[in-house]
């Protein structure tokens, strides 16, 4: 079947939430993709007209998994919106929480949902398959098991702190509010040297200074321990380097804001110097989402959706574009901003490869870099300020969640919530076309992905997409 | 049915031994506040019965249900999700991908029909025929309808399932709707919390196929097992409310304490959950413990009750005047009268919530 076809892949599993995409296909590669975000909430109407505060309970519920990183988007915009500063231990507290979510959707990312792809029958004749079949087959590999287990015991940390997870309360405008004792320190850091133990032993079969110390391609394409020494063999047999490409401007709201600074910079870099992020260039269009109204700033938007379902669109999802353009954002990017060299060389590439790495090298900095921020943390300090809910105002927090760039927009009157908008990295990345029918970056990203004689859901297809580690429940919200 | 393997073989080819076995199912009887006595009960069941098919379907959700699961304490209960009990269908874990992954919810649903548990996470939007929740271009809901036809019973995972949750809060823009107001023929256990705590998941489930019928349930469906009592009953904070001592304000003198944070809009007082016994990750802690009030979010209809950060004022139900001393004598009077005042609560609750008068059908 190798003639110009159509086809509609989806529904996705082993993907947080829906997701659908149509393939037009022609000489046996993917001509043209369009991404359909096919369930619909409607979390920023529910928001009208309810107590500022109330932010906080209901937005981390738009997902399950990255709950946190809406919590502490919430809690930055409704600071914002008052003139709130979280008091400095309190900042600490909520970027250990946030990264320690981050790194468990990583890990979770990886075992669960990408890697199992390669233990599939597709690959038999392979030389590393029977590698992949015993680490990834889904729901039983050992890697599989592995993480679950690591998983949960980092998460005691978040338990510790938060209360429970998912869907934590802990984090407010002022600050958390849970000031950790001596003896939680101790607790906390025992937490972070198991899991440090987990990296080495099982994913990287190396110190993970060691991989954060990787500069080179050649340095990467030489490792050969733990997965992800597994995952470069497979990368070079497949040719996941070359597989899609995205288009090379990657955006970062910069992770983990904290009186020592941001763990990872703020930035948005297309090949040469980084730049700041221009918030005001921001825009939401609607020409091909069920959606009425018209493109705007998410400060100033609304979210109607268009009961019709007219012709043109095919997706709940708005199109947010920067100035104009896509941005791609994630792990990936994050670390190119942040300027790494492995990052920055991986750019080049922008492909599979790269977005899994950018994954692997963000887990081995943000253990060292969460081991530091544990130790600055002083139990005497205050953890939270005085901070009344705010009557008036308007305010954005922009954080990093482990997909990427997350922004929320909020406008009080009166104490009441009068406008609420919300930017989740997956509405950048899986945004269809724009009001001038440029497509989306995964959209972009899928055109030339080999299509094989009689593939109705294209191995390479799934490869791209979940590269991007997609999380639908968020995106349309 | 007798070619479908044993959990017991389950387990020993996943190479669990006889001792973590059995260990495991005296955490399962305690768990389920069974006496010791059962556990040669439940380990005879395990190695006899044939494992139960569950077909687990997501719709109108944010995934934290799964997420809590995958999480439970014993090691053993990670197997129960993995591989020990069969998730036939589980998009969110399980390995075949896209149409293919249709058709082996339908093989599942017709090898084995009239056997197998529904778990449902999430709900369906019925708002312009179902189009909000889209899965392999159907709407869920005809999806739902399809597998519970032949299923034995329905669990309904999480407030979602349950209640509706904060999609469904007001103006419900998708007429998200939980699953006992669409299937009204089968008989559905629900264990709402927003997520339900892992362990409780586990429980249930391994009470189910253990014993092959429901735990007994509450006047609204919930296992009494675990949503028997308040979590202001077994609160660790309790001594200071009864002592009057409360938190005034966030990271305040008495917040360092660990007073009491009903001042602070704590529902423990009205939420029945197990929140306050079991906790959370793996027994670690719970919301109140990391100093934030409990939202009731096992409670029906607890994304529309005002701030989340108002005094519980409904807790006159007890006949007291809103006063945290009062009602910390009058409360502590009740104890113990646990199910019953529960019931009588639900009532008073269901008839306070006019806006939301829909008539349980169960």
């Amino acid at each position: 079947m190798t003639e110009d076809t159509t086809l509609l892949v989806g529904p996705f599993n082993r993907v947080e939430g829906d997701l659908e995409i149509r393939l037009d296909v022609a000489d046996g590669a993917v001509g043209a993709a369009y991404v359909n975000s096919p369930l619909f909430r409607g979390f920023e109407r529910m928001l009208l007209g309810k107590g500022a505060m109330d932010a906080l309970t209901i937005t981390p519920r738009i997902c399950g998994i990255c709950s946190i990183s809406q919590s502490m988007a919430a809690a930055l915009a409704l600071a914002d919106a008052g003139r709130v500063t979280p008091a400095p231990n309190g900042a600490r507290v909520a970027a250990l929480l946030h990264a320690v979510e981050n790194v468990a959707d990583h890990v979770t990312h990886f075992n669960l949902f990408f890697m199992p792809d390669f233990a599939r029958p597709v690959y038999a004749d392979r030389p590393w398959h029977s590698a992949a079949v015993d680490r990834f087959t889904a729901q039983r590999g050992s890697a599989l098991r592995a993480s679950i287990e690591a998983r949960a015991k980092l998460l005691h940390i978040v338990g510790l702190l938060g209360g429970k997870w998912p869907h934590t309360l802990a984090i407010q405008p002022g600050g958390v509010t849970r000031a950790p004792t001596m003896r939680d320190k101790i607790r906390i850091g025992a937490d972070l040297r198991a899991f440090r133990r987990y990296l080495e032993d099982q994913v990287f079969g190396a110190p993970v200074e060691a991989v954060a110390d990787l500069t080179t391609l050649d340095q990467l394409e030489a490792w050969d321990t733990g997965d992800l020494g597994l995952f470069v063999t497979i990368a070079r047999d497949c040719g996941l380097e070359a597989m899609g490409k995205g288009e090379g401007r990657y955006m970062s709201f910069g992770a983990y804001p904290h009186p020592e600074g941001p763990i990872f910079a703020s930035g948005v870099w297309d090949g040469g110097a980084v730049r700041p992020v221009d918030a005001g260039g921001i825009v939401e269009e609607l020409g091909h989402s069920w959606m009425l109204g018209s493109a705007a700033h998410p400060s100033q938007g609304d979210t109607l959706p268009d009961e019709a379902m007219r012709d043109a669109a095919y997706s709940w999802c708005k199109a947010p574009r920067l100035n104009g353009q896509t941005v791609e954002t994630g792990a990936l990017a994050r670390q190119i901003v942040d300027g790494h060299p492995l990052a920055l060389a991986l750019a080049a590439e922008g492909g599979v490869r790269a977005r899994v790495m950018g994954r692997l090298l963000e887990l081995a900095q943000t253990q060292i870099a969460l081991e530091a921020l544990l130790a600055r943390i002083d139990p005497a300090e205050r953890f939270m300020v005085e901070a009344a809910a705010p009557r008036d105002g308007q305010g954005a927090g922009m954080v990093e969640a482990a997909r990427g760039a997350l922004g929320h927009w909020c406008t009080i009157e009166g104490g009441k919530i009068t406008g609420y908008q919300i930017i989740a990295p997956t509405t950048w990345n899986f945004s269809p076309r724009d009001d001038r029918g440029v497509a989306g970056p995964v959209e972009a990203a899928l055109v030339g992905a080999p299509v094989r004689p009689g593939e109705d859901t294209p191995i390479a297809v799934q490869h791209i997409v979940r590269s991007f580690d997609p999380c639908m429940v968020c995106t349309v919200h | 049915m007798s070619q479908i393997e044993t959990f017991y073989d389950v387990m020993r080819r996943q190479g669990i031994t006889r001792r973590s076995f059995m260990k495991y199912c005296s955490l399962t009887a305690a768990a389920l506040g069974l006496s010791p006595s059962f556990v040669p009960k439940i380990a005879h069941a395990m190695e006899t019965k044939p494992r139960t098919p569950v077909i687990w379907v997501h719709g109108l959700e944010c995934t934290c249900c799964s997420e809590s699961f995958i999480r439970s304490a014993h090691p053993l209960a990670k197997d129960v999700v993995l591989s020990m009990i069969s998730l036939d269908y589980d998009d969110t874990l399980m390995a075949a991908a896209g149409h293919q992954a249709e058709a082996a919810l339908e093989e599942t649903i017709e090898k084995y029909k009239g056997n197998y548990i529904l778990a449902v996470e999430g709900n369906p939007p019925l708002n312009e025929d179902g189009m909000f929740c889209i899965i392999g271009g159907k709407p869920f809901v005809e999806q739902l309808r399809h597998a519970a036809e032949h299923a034995k019973a329905i669990i309904s995972w999480g407030a979602c399932a349950s209640y509706g949750c904060v999609q469904a809060a007001k103006p419900n823009p998708t007429q998200a709707t939980p699953v006992h107001k669409v299937i009204t023929d089968k008989p559905i256990i629900k264990v709402p919390g927003c997520p339900p705590i892992a362990e409780v998941m586990t429980g249930v489930i391994t009470y189910m196929l253990t014993f092959d019928r429901l735990p007994e349930l509450d006047r609204q469906g919930r296992p009494a097992m675990f949503y028997g009592q308040r979590i202001h009953d077994k609160c660790y904070r309790r001594p200071h409310f009864d002592a009057g001592q409360f938190v005034e304000a966030w990271d305040d003198e008495n917040a360092r304490k660990g007073y009491c944070l009903y001042k602070m809009g704590c529902k423990g007082p009205t939420t029945y959950n197990a929140c306050s016994t079991i906790r959370w990750n793996e027994g670690t802690s719970f919301p109140i413990q990391s100093g934030h009030g409990c939202i009731g979010c096992s409670e029906d209809g607890f994304w529309d009750q005002g701030s989340f950060y108002n005094r519980v004022t409904d807790l006159t139900q007890f006949g007291v005047e809103a006063n945290a001393d009062k009602v910390g004598m009058a409360a502590a009077g009740v104890v113990g009268a646990g199910v019953a005042a529960h019931a009588a609560i639900s009532a008073l609750k269901a008839a306070q919530k006019k806006t939301q008068s829909h008539k349980e059908e169960a």
